[in-house]
């Protein structure tokens, strides 16, 4: 358990849902390594593997593909930062919303999660060779 | 994720276990939907669910409505706390039968 945290750790994962289990493997053994609330380590892991869903599901539509998406995560005086790169569609962020929370139906609440439980979500053009550059940030007191 | 369906009379109660997200969630509905149709009681025991994420939510909210449709209900019982917790950041715990 660190208390004066340094992390800056990084890995690619094949973009498909089969994908996602070892992403929160991934993020899991990061955070082991911060001592902050388990609870709160369960939202960040839910908040990254929304995440990696939404390129899954909508940058590369459910397709199948070998492409990879890398994840990052940083930690450095308690500013937490998760990057997410992958070469998919490219993000069209004036429609990304999330549903209305009294709308009652299925889908649509990944993104309000990750709002939920983020300080900040910011979408990038990525540098090459990615295409899109999502940046989860959150202060962390730890 | 793995399952086991149990009957008790009318009702079917369908004990899930694992982690439910995207890649596990058509393989959730093969299960509760069939079940739902055929106008059961539908009990989802979520005791052993340790993760569920917004797809899985989804599968709740879709059985609810699908059984609310047929006349029929489900109700979640047993609820692991990490799974409560997703119900409620999706304000859904007035919205499905919590039992």
């Amino acid at each position: 358990m660190n208390n004066l945290a340094q992390i800056s750790e990084q890995r690619d994962f094949v973009v498909s849902s089969s994908s996602l289990k070892d992403v929160r493997s991934f993020s899991r053994e990061v955070f082991e390594k911060v001592n902050i609330e388990q609870d709160l380590k369960d939202e960040l892991v839910l908040a990254i593997a929304e995440a990696a869903q939404n390129i899954v599901k909508h940058a590369y539509q459910g397709e199948d593909t070998e492409d990879k998406m890398e994840i990052k995560i940083s930690l450095s005086n308690g500013n937490l930062e998760i990057g997410f790169f992958d070469k998919g569609r490219p993000v069209e962020k004036d429609k990304i919303r999330h549903r209305k929370i009294d709308d009652i139906k299925p889908g649509g609440l990944g993104t309000f999660f990750i709002q939920q439980i983020m300080d900040a979500v910011v979408f990038k053009e990525g540098e090459k060779p990615w295409i899109n550059h999502l940046i989860l940030s959150k202060k962390i007191d730890y | 994720m793995s399952y086991k369906v149990t009957e008790e009379g009318e009702i079917s109660i369908v004990h899930l276990d694992g982690e439910i997200d995207m890649d596990v969630t058509e393989k959730a509905k093969e299960v509760i939907m069939p079940l739902i149709e055929a106008k059961k009681e539908v009990h989802l025991n979520l005791k052993e669910v340790q993760y569920m994420d917004s797809s899985g939510i989804s599968v709740l909210i879709e059985s609810h409505q699908k059984a609310t449709e047929l006349g029929t209900k489900v109700i979640l019982k047993d609820i692991s706390k990490s799974v409560l917790k997703v119900i409620m950041m999706a304000k859904l715990e007035q919205i499905l039968n919590l039992g």
